[in-house]
């Protein structure tokens, strides 16, 4: 890569992002699956990309790719209206042909490629010299890992195994451990 | 005595959710805030008899609502429901939104506030208005209320105990620490909030004694901003939100007051003073700090278990000074799966093996002490267009190379324990089966390739005896013009503290809210 590449790269840097939301768009993109639920943070385009890259991300056995897209939208439903706004641009971005031309020389929109094509993808956005796409592709790592691994499903392989109904014998009194509080937890003489 | 339940359901406490109408609420004091700061002030203020209302935006969950699961406290307990970050996204921000604010899922370390900091604030940052022999029947009377203990080293799991040993082995510092429990039952959930109230923290103690003594409480109530008169706050208004707190609910909030104290935090207690415009010498928002962390991956051939028991329990504070270079201290990070799985580095198959050798893995931390440098300035906290607030932090050079030197000392602690493997957590990992600086310093320590994440927020509303350069005074936390005014949380540091603050948060504002009753 010569300089001059280097530098139209770098420039590119401060619009990549807007450019999630252009529109040129050589190939409609593949259907993934349809929100089971009514989506809280996502637009159905975003959404749809997202089940694309959550297949992915996680592969683990039991893993379901459409439950995990949910997930993350319910997650996204509690962050900053600037944060929703930002990933949905950037599962634009994955997915539009005009950013992976430029910047990968790629038409085919990211749901259209086939595992190794996404991976080689997931692969040049955490391997690149634009801040905004190392840290786009550990948002959406992040965000599709966590969300598995939130699931109990995802336990048994880990030996995660947390304690459950203990909040039933939960301390009741909000002075236990103070001195008053331990002088009455003595028995009485007598 | 006063039983938990209780407390949520007296009649001092409001939930901003249920409201059907827009509410208009006077009192003497209003405290905004309940986490460290304001849990604390409200208790002193209440019991010296002043009328004091606490607004929080955050809910109200109990014990009965800490289900253990990742996946149903990390909205109800967490700012931006833990999406918060850094405005690059380099540095992801765990910090609490609830009633006992960041205190209901910290991991329980107290450190008092180290004298060299202390010294340091009074000579570099006009800190004048206190010693720290002042602090000290502060400590002493909160260390009584929280049962803050030092723990012994029989009771650490086998996360903390490969820290210690490792340290030992080297001839480095190391100590275990002390926590603010009461009979630990060693769940080892504090980060999702204590399932059975043996962690001492502001919801089941002061909280509760603020209430006791006649405070009340307000929350799923969010601060917007203040109104001002004649250089004097008239009073507060603010949004009421849903039971989840994601949406407002359509109602508002105004608080007429004589006096308020935000205790908001580093990063929302300076959002609130810029949403209020109340920044007349540009020092608001300036000076945030982190204590920044890079984690390590020790695999060992024993069982490591990092998600059983007290998750934090011994710390070595050997590189805590390091002259021109910026220090840092070690610690073990708690180990829940979904929070981990974004620390694990890589994605399918690569990502998964390492998640599930978690079980023989130690999770080591490095928190770097940021701000005591001319050249370490901290962030900035700036407002969102939707008036949330964002903070800019910068990881400059000199914090890289800190990182790549501690990620080699964790790495050589690690192997002094007995791991047959460690791991960094960039993105692609580097694996060693022994020491490797080389492979360190090649690795890729750029934003986006490495996890770093921050646990402690830190100022943004520095204290200090020049006008010109602080937001508030250090005698008593007042703003320096408007009278009305003050700030008692953890965003009042002029620089990080180089240890867990939330006990330098509790001996502080013990102070301060005693001389504001003192005052009154």
């Amino acid at each position: 890569m010569n300089r001059r590449t280097l530098l139209k790269r770098g420039l590119l840097g401060g619009v990549v992002l807007l450019l999630g939301g252009g529109t040129l768009a050589l190939l409609p993109a593949k259907i993934n699956g349809a929100p089971t639920e009514p989506l809280l943070a996502l637009d159905a385009k975003a959404f749809n990309v997202l089940v694309a890259v959550a297949a992915r991300i996680v592969t683990a056995k039991g893993s379901d790719p459409i439950a995990i897209a949910q997930g993350v939208d319910k997650v996204l439903s509690s962050a900053v209206l600037e944060t929703r706004a930002d990933i949905n641009k950037l599962l634009g971005l994955f997915e539009n042909a005009l950013p992976g031309f430029l910047l990968d020389a790629r038409l085919t929109p990211f749901t259209r490629l086939d595992p190794d094509g996404q991976e080689r993808v997931l692969e040049a956005w955490r391997n690149s010299r634009l801040t905004v796409r190392r840290t786009g592709y550990q948002a959406l790592r992040k965000l599709c890992l966590a969300t598995w691994y939130a699931n109990e499903a995802s336990w048994g392989p880990i030996g995660y195994s947390p304690p459950s109904g203990l909040n039933a014998i939960a301390y009741p009194d909000s002075k236990m451990g103070t001195p008053e509080w331990i002088a009455e937890q003595k028995p009485s003489p007598g | 005595m006063t039983t938990l339940a209780l407390v949520r359901s007296s009649p001092a406490v409001t939930d901003g959710s249920a409201q059907t109408a827009d509410l208009e609420l006077k009192t003497d004091v209003c405290i905004i805030g309940s986490g460290a700061g304001g849990a604390v002030t409200a208790a002193k203020l209440a019991a010296a008899g002043l009328e004091v209302l606490i607004v929080e935006e955050g809910g109200y969950y109990t014990s009965q609502d800490f289900t253990m699961r990742e996946k149903d406290v990390a909205a109800k307990l967490y700012q931006e429901g833990m999406t918060r970050t850094t405005a690059d996204a380099g540095i992801a921000i765990l910090q609490g939104r609830a009633v006992g604010g960041t205190t209901v899922v910290n991991w329980t370390t107290s450190f008092r506030t180290p004298e060299d900091v202390v010294a340091h604030w009074k000579e570099k940052h006009n800190v004048g208005g206190f010693a720290h022999a002042d602090l000290t029947p502060h400590y002493d009377a909160i260390e009584r209320r929280l049962a803050i203990a030092k723990v012994e080293y029989a009771t650490l799991n086998q996360n903390n105990k490969t820290l210690y040993d490792g340290c030992k082995k080297l001839d480095w510092a190391v100590d275990t620490l002390r926590r603010n429990v009461f009979a630990c039952m060693q769940t080892g959930m504090c980060g999702l909030g204590c399932p059975v109230n043996a962690k001492r923290s502001m919801l089941v103690t002061l909280i509760p004694d603020a209430i006791d003594a006649g405070a009340k409480l307000m929350f799923r109530a969010r601060a917007d901003r203040f109104e001002t008169e004649a250089g004097e706050i008239k009073r507060l208004k603010g949004t009421l939100l849903d039971a989840d707190g994601k949406k407002p609910t359509g109602k508002s909030f105004t608080v007429t007051a004589k006096r308020f104290i935000v205790s908001g935090g580093a990063i929302n207690s300076p959002a609130l003073l810029l949403r209020s415009g109340l920044n007349d010498n540009g020092r608001v928002g300036l000076r945030t700090f982190l204590h920044p962390v890079v984690g390590s991956a020790g695999s060992y051939d024993f069982a490591i278990d990092p998600f059983r028991g007290a998750p934090q329990s011994a710390a070595s504070h050997h590189f805590a000074h390091r002259k021109d270079d910026v220090g840092f201290f070690l610690e073990a990070a708690p180990w829940y799966p979904s929070v981990a799985a974004g620390a694990v580095p890589g994605f399918g198959k690569t990502h998964e093996d390492m998640m599930n050798g978690a079980g023989k893995q130690a999770l080591h931390i490095a928190i770097l002490i940021d701000g005591f440098h001319d050249d370490i300035p901290g962030g900035r906290v700036t407002l969102r267009p939707s008036g949330a607030p964002l903070l800019d932090y910068p990881i400059l050079p000199k914090l890289w190379d800190t990182f790549r030197f501690a990620q080699k000392r964790l790495a050589e602690m690690q192997f002094a324990s007995g791991a047959k493997t460690v791991s960094t957590l960039h993105d692609p990992t580097v694996m060693m089966t022994k020491l490797d600086e080389v492979a360190i310093d090649a690795a890729p320590w750029q934003v986006g390739r490495v996890p770093v994440f921050t646990a402690h927020q830190m100022g943004g509303c520095a204290m200090g005896d020049d006008a010109k350069t602080s937001v508030v005074r250090s005698e008593d936390l007042r703003h320096h013009t408007i009278k009305n005014l003050w700030v008692m949380d953890g965003s009042v540091f002029p620089t990080s503290l180089g240890v867990n603050p939330q006990e330098s948060i509790y001996g502080l504002v013990g102070l301060m809210s005693s001389r504001f009753v003192a005052q009154k």
